[in-house]
């Protein structure tokens, strides 16, 4: 039985059709990157698993709880909001923005949720928080708050945050794309870290690095459907489809674009030195 | 020239104490008041029910809407007839008055400041799997004093000044006083001088909590 | 509560209604003139102006409009100094300048803190451009600014027609006292104040509305 079970998911904003008709499984341990280009609906369907986005359509199970159905007559039902929370606390999710509590410190942060939903006892959760953030290499940061950490350190404080609830199953939301690109691989070592030992894993990604050295599974997305999906390996290097293949030149194969962007440039060169007495005069310049 | 009689002043200063006490008591028992119905009205305006919604939203919009001098007049005239409210004394109405006035404002700078924390709060919270009511206590409100506090102060000081018009409904607190000893000594110079002084003096006090306030809840950099 | 006394009672305050909108009015132009003088000199490199300006603001700001009032009326007659040998002001001048000064003190915040609102980088892209001060402060600060001012502007200027209703307390036959005559005859107390009630509404929102055109009106095209 796959930990994660999506069918005919769909979510439209207003008259916008976001996601029109997902299905996927993620089976316990695999770690899928999620690829496509901005507004492809990645992230919306991200947001879905763990109900932050609510479906218009389709069914949502995790860990056995059904979280969302549709009905033979098109309506929804979702769990009720007890049973939401339930789901959620076996779901940890990092935000491409952080989100951390910027009125605690980072053991505060990360043990507010383990105290106040699963009333662990507060000496057990802040031990436990030490070795989470030492685990993510920031036992020396436990009393700085949010705003004295880098943007790489605040995010590998958001994912101990959500480790310390013991999920089943992780969510990463373009976890790097807010930080200094320098700092991006601290965050992407804890992740690939936190695969090897066997965590369930939905990144939504633009690290095409991380996806084909980390990533079980690659699903492509564009225009609210997934398009491609597979190994890493065949997805990334032998795409079928054309729509794949045109997102992944653009994103892999830099070089030839910044040889197109000199080729105008170099055009535009004459343009932009326009002066007064150029113009009306001669025509023998061209 | 000139014809001062300061010394009026030193001769009045204990009636002038006397309603400076009161100036203090309808400030303080109508910003408590304002506060907690204000607290009230903002929950209410974000709640899911849309008649609590509405009810909030009409509240602020009339009371907004019509001056506190009304507001005052409505409390003393008319309260008293209202069931389970005919103990009012003008004082307490007051206080009532004033209060319900204030509570508009307040209701608005709650709000406002609610409102203001990053959404990405609440889903960060959510995800976690906290309550709304766990998550609004220990992660919303408290980021949202922080916006709160400046705006919440600058409008106690217009509730402070606002005392004044209790004056209107005939209570003799400093402006109500100094009108009074203006008209039997024939000073109105010195004495309104006075009054203003002390007025200054005390609107000018409120800055000091204010300031303590801001750094107390200041975010940590 | 009878309707029939509160609809019969809204003609006879509305009488009052031209003096409630002409305070405002008059009280709004002339504090708005000198809101504009005391930002400018708030705003201004020269000391002693912005000493005055900002004197004037925490002065003014700090006591209580009626403190106000009361002296324009009750005291500046008995006022000697140097050549000013006492001021007589009927109860209508005294309570347009006492809301005059009121509004110039509040309205000179709004200004300055739109102007100080906009972008330093604009003014320094200005510079960069060579504009004179005088030009881009006219061509490229002040319309970003107004855009700022607008809303706070609105509603301390709804804020002052409410505050007219203090000039009852100098006999200013406005819609207030017209209201406390009326009770004060037939101690129908609870509808005379509602229609008043009514009134007051009616005018503040004419205001909200106004302010919620020309906000969108002046919001930046996105």
């Amino acid at each position: 039985m796959a930990l994660v079970n999506v069918s005919g998911l769909r979510k439209s904003f207003g008259k916008t059709d976001v996601l029109k008709g997902v299905d996927f499984q993620v089976e316990r341990g695999e770690v899928i990157s999620i690829i496509g280009p901005s507004g492809s609906g990645k992230t919306t369907m991200l947001r879905c698993v763990n109900l932050l986005e609510r479906p218009t359509g389709g069914r949502i199970e995790v860990d056995s709880r059904v979280l969302c159905e549709e009905q033979a007559n098109g309506s929804m039902t979702f769990a009720d909001k007890a049973a939401i929370r339930e789901a959620r606390e076996h779901i940890g999710m990092v935000f491409q923005r952080f989100n951390l509590f910027p009125h605690m410190t980072a053991v505060e942060n990360v043990i507010e949720a383990p105290i106040a939903v699963k009333n662990v006892p507060k000496p057990e959760a802040t031990a436990r928080a030490h070795e989470l953030l030492e685990a993510v290499g920031l036992g020396h940061k436990g009393d700085s708050y949010p705003m004295q950490l880098s943007g790489g350190q605040q995010q590998r404080v958001a994912i101990a945050r959500a480790l310390a609830m013991d999920p089943t199953l992780m969510l990463f939301d373009e976890v790097t794309s807010a930080v200094d690109p320098e700092l991006a691989g601290e965050i992407l070592l804890v992740m690939k870290r936190l695969a090897e030992q066997g965590m369930t894993m939905l990144v939504v990604t633009h690290e095409m690095g991380f996806a084909a050295e980390v990533a079980d599974r690659v699903l492509f997305i564009d225009h609210g459907r997934i398009v491609e999906q597979g190994p890493a390996a065949d997805v990334l290097q032998n795409p079928s489809h054309e729509r794949t293949k045109a997102f992944l030149h653009a994103v892999l194969d830099r070089a030839p674009m910044e040889a197109e962007v000199e080729e105008a440039a170099e055009g535009l060169v004459d343009d932009l030195l326009v002066r007064p007495e150029r113009i009306g005069g001669d025509d023998d310049g061209s | 020239m000139s014809d001062w009689d300061w010394p009026v002043v030193g001769r009045s200063w204990d009636l002038l104490m006397e309603g400076t006490k009161l100036t203090l008591q309808l400030f303080a028992v109508s910003l408590i008041l304002a506060t907690l119905l204000g607290l009230i009205l903002a929950l209410m305006r974000m709640s899911s029910i849309s008649p609590l919604r509405f009810i909030s939203a009409g509240y602020v919009w009339v009371f907004r809407g019509i001056p506190v001098f009304v507001t005052l007049l409505f409390a003393f005239f008319v309260a008293r007839d209202l069931p389970g409210l005919s103990w009012l004394t003008p004082i307490q109405a007051g206080m009532l008055g004033l209060g319900v006035d204030a509570a508009a404002y307040k209701a608005e700078i709650i709000r406002a400041g609610l409102l203001s924390v990053d959404p990405g709060q609440h889903e960060a919270s959510e995800a976690l799997g906290m309550t709304k009511r766990h998550y609004m206590r220990r992660i919303i409100v408290p980021q949202s004093i922080r916006v709160i506090v400046p705006t919440y102060m600058s409008n106690s000081i217009l509730l402070l000044k606002a005392t004044s018009v209790a004056v209107g409904i005939g209570l003799v607190e400093l402006t109500g006083i100094t009108r009074q000893l203006s008209n039997s000594t024939f000073r109105p110079v010195e004495l309104f001088t006075a009054a203003a002084v002390i007025y200054l003096v005390l609107t000018t006090l409120l800055v000091v909590p204010q300031e303590y306030l801001e750094r107390r809840f200041a975010l940590k950099t | 509560m009878d309707l029939d006394l509160v609809w019969e009672a809204i003609p006879l305050i509305w009488k009052g209604a031209s003096t409630t909108a002409s305070l405002t009015a008059w009280a709004l132009v002339l504090g708005t003139i000198g809101a504009l003088i005391l930002a400018l000199m708030r705003l201004s490199s020269i000391k002693p102006f912005r000493w005055f300006a900002a004197g004037f603001g925490w002065l003014f700001r700090g006591i209580p409009l009626l403190i106000l009032l009361f002296f324009a009326f009750f005291a500046l007659p008995d006022l000697n100094i140097g050549i000013v040998d006492g001021i007589l002001l009927e109860p209508f001048q005294a309570a347009v300048v006492a809301l005059s000064i009121w509004t110039a003190a509040y309205q000179a915040e709004v200004i300055r803190s739109g102007i100080i609102a906009v972008d330093p980088g604009q003014a320094e892209a200005s510079e960069a451009l060579g504009m004179a001060k005088a030009r881009y402060m006219r061509r490229i600060i002040i319309p970003q600014g107004v855009r700022i001012m607008i809303p706070p502007y609105t509603s301390n200027a709804m804020t002052l027609l409410k505050q007219t209703s203090l000039a009852t307390l100098v006999t200013v036959p406005e819609m207030t006292l017209l209201t406390q005559r009326l009770f004060s005859n037939d101690f129908q107390f609870r509808e005379r104040i509602a229609a008043l009630a009514l009134l007051y509404l009616a005018m503040t929102t004419v205001f909200v509305v106004i302010q919620q055109v020309t906000e969108r009106t002046f919001r930046l095209k996105v």
